[in-house]
């Protein structure tokens, strides 16, 4: 098992465990992206959508992970790839069978009928904003800073031909010419991921909160705690991708060298990363909604019934809302407007400059 | 504060943001000096256009409960302890009042019956805990 299957095998492995317990972290208002009525979230056919969600999902990711593995042990890490594909579209397939089964139902029966439908917003979101954790800030920018101080240090003694992959028994098999670009690429990386996240959660910080109308201000101030959670979550992650980086450019640099599983080395802070992320997700639920707060008062209102501007039940197109970016429909995150011309060129630039990266790399390589 | 709005009923969004704005002023959640969001910012907070909460705030200013200028943005300029209202805005309210009332003596309200709605009206601003523990107690 090569470093590079055995990292593809991870990765599907992390998307299954993402795909199982996404129903779980979001809010019960929100079933497969189906907004319902606080009081019919116990319905008996979200019930039983729910339980073969999970035993359909299960055996996607059994099967995907045993395939995964199969593969990566018979060393063949670009058919390992293809498997995370596979199992992300088949995810996708429960969750649209389940979103079919409830709103039909829903629809059948008319479930928002004769409920006042409203939309709420908490002026102290905006009057007393949460402050952006720029301490947290410091750990991913200083392994960014080493990496490129060593890189400098080390680029004059470095060979015209620097080895960027490398075989089971920790031999290089994959070489570029010695540039600026192929002994700095992981740097380059670095500062992607770092540069990246630190604007998303920016504007992350600036958006709406997941603010619900039947739970009144009891749901912004979960949504406060679950924002300064999972953003300090996500800036760890991003710490430990940056040392994963740092372990890849060091082995580049020949600063030291693994064989076999050991060559593995450098995505063990990654992994660890996506972990504490997992289990942050799991205790605070969709903007917060997991999270222990006062006993709810009865809301004369419910939340407005706006499937209608979710297509598919996972992407949110409103020419009207102004927000750029709003919460996810399902699992944990957030999702750009892509009826907002920002949120389009948001998206679009995060795509364009992952081709790119792709593209440079490919070039450099050949 | 707790800015609620019902989209898809009958009165408009921009009348219902700055009705929800006056009854926070009246129970004392918004108090003189309190700022409010920039109408960019509770435009995102409510998913609704720009232009529907700057008509909202204009009604306010209007109306002498809000001041707007470009540093310090919306602030509150009066609430309850501000002092008896002008003249002229009283004769308007009272003007509008008596429509109200006689809508209710219309559809066959009693006189009794409607002050006793205008006390609970006036007691949910003015106690809201008193009026909390009323309604609890009331509930079967």
């Amino acid at each position: 098992m090569t470093a590079g299957s055995l990292t593809a095998a991870l990765a599907v492995l992390f998307a299954g465990v993402w795909i199982c317990v996404a129903p779980a972290l979001t809010r019960p208002t929100l079933q497969f992206g189906v907004r319902v009525p606080p009081q019919l979230t116990g319905a008996a056919v979200i019930r039983r959508e729910r339980r073969a969600y999970y035993w359909r999902a299960t055996a996607v990711v059994v099967c995907c992970t045993a395939a995964a593995l199969a593969l990566a042990g018979s060393g063949s890490p670009r058919l390992t790839v293809v498997v995370l594909p596979a199992e992300l579209a088949a995810g996708l397939g429960c969750f649209w069978v389940a979103r079919e089964r409830i709103t039909a139902v829903k629809n059948a029966e008319g479930w928002f009928a004769g409920l006042r439908q409203a939309v709420a917003a908490d002026t102290s979101w905006r009057t007393e904003p949460l402050r952006f954790p720029v301490a947290w800030l410091m750990p991913p920018v200083a392994v960014l800073v080493a990496t490129a101080v060593i890189g400098a240090a080390r680029y004059p003694d470095l060979p015209s031909r620097l080895a960027v992959g490398f075989a089971a028994s920790g031999a290089p098999d994959r070489w570029v010419r010695k540039s600026a670009w192929g002994a700095f690429s992981k740097v380059a990386g670095q500062l992607w991921v770092t540069s990246l996240w630190t604007g998303l959660l920016l504007i992350i910080y600036r958006s709406r909160p997941d603010t619900d109308a039947s739970e009144g201000a009891d749901s912004t101030r979960r949504y406060r705690r679950f924002l300064a959670t999972y953003s300090r979550a996500l800036l760890v992650l991003v710490t430990l991708v940056n040392v994963s980086l740092m372990l890849a450019a060091l082995r580049d640099w020949q600063a030291y060298r693994l064989s076999g599983i050991g060559a593995a080395l450098p995505i063990l802070p990654a992994a660890a990363g996506l972990l504490i992320l997992v289990a942050v997700a799991v205790r605070t639920g969709q903007a917060g909604s997991r999270l222990p707060g006062p006993a709810d008062r009865r809301s004369p209102v419910v939340n407005r019934d706006d499937d209608r501007l979710w297509k598919g039940g996972l992407i949110y197109i409103n020419r009207d809302d102004p927000a750029i970016m709003v919460g996810n429909r399902f699992g944990v995150g957030w999702t750009p407007n892509l009826g907002n011309p920002k949120g389009c060129l948001l998206y679009g630039g995060i795509l364009a400059a992952i081709i790119a990266l792709a593209v440079v790399r490919a070039v450099i390589g050949t | 504060m707790l800015l609620t709005v019902e989209p898809d009923g009958p009165v408009p969004i921009y009348q219902q943001i700055r009705d929800r704005i006056v009854e926070a002023i009246a129970s004392g959640q918004q108090p003189a000096g309190s700022a409010l969001p920039s109408t960019r910012q509770l435009a995102v907070d409510l998913g609704v256009n720009f232009h529907t909460v700057n008509k909202s705030y204009d009604i306010l200013r209007q109306e002498g409960l809000v001041r707007i200028n470009r540093k310090s943005g919306a602030v509150i300029r009066r609430d309850a302890g501000s002092g008896p209202p002008d003249a002229s805005w009283t004769r308007d309210w009272t003007g509008r009042l008596a429509t109200l009332l006689a809508e209710a003596a219309a559809q066959g309200m009693g006189p009794e019956e409607i002050a006793v709605h205008c006390r609970t009206a006036v007691t949910a601003f003015a106690f809201p805990e008193e009026a909390e523990t009323t309604g609890k107690e009331s509930q079967p």
